[in-house]
């Protein structure tokens, strides 16, 4: 093996173990962790329309009302 | 030869693709007929060849229509340089090749890499129809409360030729939302989509804020429109499925106008902003061999914030695709058996049974023979089309719902819908918890407890691995759906490992379970 091999393959291993190792992992997890809130999102928005699209006939104790919202919702989707 | 006049060099043409040689990056048309059916960029589509060339497959789609002979010519897209230009020989076949579909219209390759009628193979009649349903959706969905414009290729081809680009085979339509949060921006997105069902169009939804729009032509044909929503915060623009890049309102609004084939549309105030934006600044040279590369930022913050819903969809539209129009065969399945021959409900006759994933419903129409009111669910409802059909002429109660378990506005509604019913129902989710992420099914056991709160029972199945692995099935653990189920607020009655009959080394998992304490 060249001095240029043997070097590179110490550097790598430095690379694998090092502070450089540990900060890659680091990006890793937090790049994992801002997806899982950003898809907090869409689980909002979806919340926040069918509480809005149901909730109102339910405030108004209307019974055909909240039944047809009920069926209106499923149909527009 | 100069440099300049021919950068690339013609070695050799065969069944399997092209040799070339050249240093320079160009585009390339290929003509057959002298009709253009596919282009690619010299370096970047090719990988190194042999005699220093450079090697280019024949895209998948052009392969099945090499079986014979045509005049084909390879020709520099921009300097009109000729680089090869002979008839040529495929396969065995002596006929003439025609690259048409089974209507006998001429097809090319889209940007998409799909065999379609591109717009360069269009009349003006033809394409007119198009138009029109442009200017419908635009004026619906301004109707509905947001300014929409021509998109991607469509404003492209409006601003830079006043036409449509003749290798491209769909239209795009965009709107930049004045809410400044995702959160808003999807709400908007869902009203919209509410609005324009309610105008009686039929709405495909791809992510939180993008949607196709079918409209109905005069000869009755159906059409797509894919509307893409976007929306400015912090200084960038973010527009699906491609563009995020720093970005002034300025450049959108008040809109302005622009014409596509001889017809007044809105555009952006500055549409050559948002094009480059789209394509770069190379935006004014064509190029029909175009590839997005969305940088990785923008594509995590648009996957991130908007995708999800559609998990596994493509593929299961493929499965069913050639099977939808046959009566399905082999009920009962064993899970259906077992609940026909142990459910007290199905003992007591005429029970209401909901069927959670139905697929092609062949069960679903196996107890609605029998007397049972049943309605099946499921992501593709018209993968049921045969066994609807044949309920509908049998004047048996089967109704088909569509369920989509990777968006909440679906599994919340269908639940509500389901727990508005009176009285106990029985619930099969018959291999569905084995094709499903843990996401889709912690919500299928949220509409399965939806519908089971006045009673009834919930019966599982899944593969848990052996035996030969099928379509569409990944093997879960017993004990996994056991303890999610049980943190979903059901009892499990029963838990149990069955051996297929049809496969003995293929394991498969039974659950029972009510919803509530003992």
């Amino acid at each position: 093996m060249s001095i240029k091999q043997r070097a590179t393959d110490v550097m790598i291993k430095a690379l694998n173990r090092g502070p450089v190792a540990e900060l890659t992992a680091r990006i890793k997890d937090l790049e994992a962790e801002i997806q899982e809130l950003r898809g907090q999102s869409l689980r909002l928005a979806e919340l926040a329309d069918i509480v809005e699209e149901l909730l109102i006939p339910m405030a108004q104790r209307d019974q055909a009302r909240i039944d047809a919202a009920v069926e209106a919702y499923t149909k527009s989707l | 030869m100069s440099d300049a006049a021919s950068p690339v060099e013609f070695v050799e043409i065969d069944d399997s693709g092209l040799l070339l040689r050249g240093e320079r990056d160009v585009v390339l048309d290929v003509t057959f007929g002298g009709r253009r059916i596919w282009s690619f960029w010299l370096q970047r589509d090719s990988t190194p060849g042999p005699h220093g060339g450079r090697q280019i497959a024949w895209p998948d789609s052009l392969l099945k229509y090499l079986d014979g002979h045509a005049r084909v010519a390879i020709v520099e897209h921009l300097s009109g340089a000729v680089i090869y230009d002979a008839d040529t020989q495929f396969g065995d076949a002596t006929t003439a090749i025609e690259i048409v579909n089974s209507q006998g219209n001429p097809l090319g390759i889209d940007k998409s890499g799909r065999m379609a009628q591109t717009f360069d193979t269009r009349s003006a009649e033809h394409v007119a129809p198009l138009l029109d349903s442009i200017e419908e959706v635009l004026q619906a969905l301004a109707g509905a409360g947001v300014e929409a414009f021509p998109a991607y290729g469509t404003l492209l081809g409006a601003v830079r030729e006043g036409h449509l680009i003749g290798h491209d085979s769909d239209a795009d339509l965009g709107y930049v939302s004045r809410h400044s949060h995702p959160v808003d921006v999807m709400r908007e997105s869902f009203r919209l989509q509410r609005r324009l069902t309610e105008a009686g169009y039929q709405i495909t939804r791809y992510s939180g804020i993008a949607f196709k729009v079918t409209v109905t032509e005069g000869d009755g044909s159906l059409r797509g429109l894919d509307v893409f929503g976007g929306f400015i915060t912090e200084g960038h623009l973010y527009l699906m499925g491609e563009v995020g890049v720093p970005f002034s309102e300025s450049w959108i609004f008040p809109l302005g106008t622009t014409t596509l084939e001889g017809r007044t549309l809105p555009a952006p105030a500055l549409p050559e902003k948002l094009l480059e934006a789209m394509y770069g600044p190379g935006w004014t040279v064509p190029d029909p061999a175009f590839h997005f590369e969305t940088p990785r930022t923008t594509l995590r913050r648009l996957n991130g914030w908007f995708r999800g819903t559609r998990v596994f969809r493509d593929s299961w539209d493929r499965y069913y695709s050639t099977r939808r129009k046959v009566l399905p065969e082999g009920a009962p399945s064993p899970l259906s058996a077992y609940v026909a021959e142990s459910d007290p409900l199905v003992r007591a006759g005429s029970p209401r049974i909901v069927d959670l994933g139905c697929g092609r419903a062949g069960d679903a129409l196996w107890f609605a023979r029998q007397g049972a009111r049943v309605t099946g669910f499921d992501f593709v409802p018209s993968a049921s089309t045969a066994a609807q059909t044949a309920a509908r002429d049998e004047g048996v109660d089967l109704t088909v719902e569509p369920l989509n378990l990777n968006e909440w506005r679906s599994v919340l509604g269908v639940g509500a819908q389901l727990a508005a019913v009176d009285g106990p129902c029985v619930v099969i989710a018959d291999h569905v918890a084995d094709a499903l992420t843990a996401g889709a099914r912690a919500s299928l056991w949220r509409v399965a407890s939806m519908a089971l709160r006045q009673g009834g029972m919930l019966y599982v199945s899944a593969w848990l691995g052996g035996g030969d692995k099928r379509k569409m099935q990944r093997a879960v653990r017993l004990g996994q759906l056991a303890k999610e189920l049980e943190a979903a607020g059901f009892t499990v009655v029963e838990s149990e490992r069955i051996d297929a009959i049809d496969d003995p080394g293929r394991r498969i998992g039974r659950i029972v379970a009510k919803w509530g304490e003992n």
